[in-house]
């Protein structure tokens, strides 16, 4: 999870490095530690860290996993040359490793030559069984084929080993949900929230799927969640803010005359309609004529 | 840091000082034959200004606090970091090479 402390560190010292303020250390110490993904910047400044004798020896032993990261980098930035050359360097230094192997394994997926990197998969995975990375890596390796049927299906079978891996739990969803299979996807979601119940952005995206599922019942459990949402992020998610307004018409469009408990929901949908007033008065008064058009036609009476 | 560091040490000082003085009392009472009632006025003092001066540096030496993220305002869970290890690499990174001079040593 990154906290917004954590991306305006990230940001802030993106900016430095990016204007020659040094720091590219650090820099790459907190992408690595919040699993983000900007491989330009990573291959760019690691390389350069790499590259100069002097910076490098001054890592220490971290000077290993820094090859480590820019090779990855450099994997996903289809620079193939740069990383068979890190991984080289690795190689050299750690002859038997598997944590090399896994990162030869990567080389051949990115060079797109399927058959070897599945052999090379499972040759390590004869040797540890139980080694999650390259299991995911075979689910990765198959949604990279464009086949997510198999994809799916490897990925059940590694939740049914590994149930507390949530990231594997948010893939399966997320896969889920690009097949439209959003009954599928709403289970996922719900182990996500059982599991980590304080992440407003699980409830956000169970909320999603149960709205576009549709019905009376979802909606009404949808909104819930669009909800407990904001009271997680403290009214600053603007999705869930919308999230509310559409819940509301809709059960409105569904259950037209027959309104029972009504004026609650009608409330908490002019609430949040007024808190996104104030949002976009905030930072972007360009657009607040497009936003009282759309509440408009969503019938939301500020 | 340091002014808090310093009163920290000073608490430690003090507290030390109180158990010496306490010692110090009841070998005279020994010399004196009087029954120990109670430690003398100072001692108390001391054991009172010692742990708030400790406290005080405990709390401030080590550093800023930080917010336990869901029920703060200012610092709150934004964005979830990218599934990186189901990262796949036939994106659109193919199409558009970076334009980066690099060269190994």
């Amino acid at each position: 999870m990154v906290s917004k402390t954590e991306e305006e560190q990230v940001n802030r010292l993106e900016n430095q490095v990016e204007n020659g303020g040094g720091g590219a250390w650090e820099y790459l110490c907190l992408v690595r530690k919040l699993k983000l993904r900007r491989a330009d910047k990573v291959l760019k400044y690691g390389f350069s860290v790499l590259n100069d004798p002097s910076k490098r020896s001054a890592l220490g032993p971290e000077e290993w996993t820094l090859y480590e990261q820019v090779a990855i980098a450099a994997m996903d930035c289809q620079r193939l040359d740069l990383a068979k050359e890190f991984i080289k360097v690795l190689q050299r230094k750690f002859p038997e490793s598997k944590r090399v192997g896994r990162l030869e394994a990567m080389l051949l997926e990115a060079k797109g030559l399927w058959a070897e990197a599945e052999k090379a998969h499972s040759s390590l995975l004869e040797d540890n069984q139980f080694d999650q990375v390259i299991h995911k890596r075979r689910v990765a390796m198959a949604k990279a084929q464009g086949n997510l049927a198999v994809a799916i299906e490897w990925l059940n079978k590694y939740l049914e080993i590994f149930m507390a891996d949530h990231d594997a739990w948010r893939e399966l969803a997320e896969i889920y949900v690009s097949l439209q299979m959003y009954k599928q996807a709403a289970f996922c979601y719900e182990e996500l929230i059982l599991s980590q119940p304080t992440v407003p952005l699980y409830h956000l995206a169970y909320a999603d799927v149960l709205y576009t599922l549709g019905g009376l019942e979802n909606l009404h459990a949808s909104k819930k969640y669009y909800a407990a949402t904001i009271d997680l992020t403290g009214g600053k998610n603007i999705r869930a803010l919308f999230g509310i307004c559409l819940c509301t018409a809709a059960i409105g469009q569904l259950t037209k005359g027959r309104n029972k408990e009504d004026k609650e929901s009608l409330e908490l949908q002019s609430l949040s309609a007024l808190a996104l007033e104030k949002a976009y008065k905030q930072r972007s008064p360009a657009k607040l004529s497009l936003l009282s058009s759309t509440l408009r036609s969503l019938k939301v009476s500020l | 840091m340091g002014v808090g560091f310093i009163v920290g040490v000073v608490g430690v000082l003090i507290l030390s000082h109180a158990a010496y003085s306490t010692i110090q009392y009841r070998s005279l009472l020994k010399i004196t034959g009087e029954e120990f009632s109670g430690p003398p006025i100072n001692v108390l003092v001391e054991l009172i200004a010692g742990p708030v001066l400790c406290l005080w540096a405990a709390l401030t030496v080590p550093g800023k606090f930080l917010s336990i993220l869901p029920h703060s305002d200012e610092n709150r869970v934004v964005t979830l970091p990218a599934n990186l290890d189901f990262m796949i690499f036939n994106h659109r990174g193919k199409a558009f090479p970076l334009e980066l001079d690099l060269k190994v040593y």
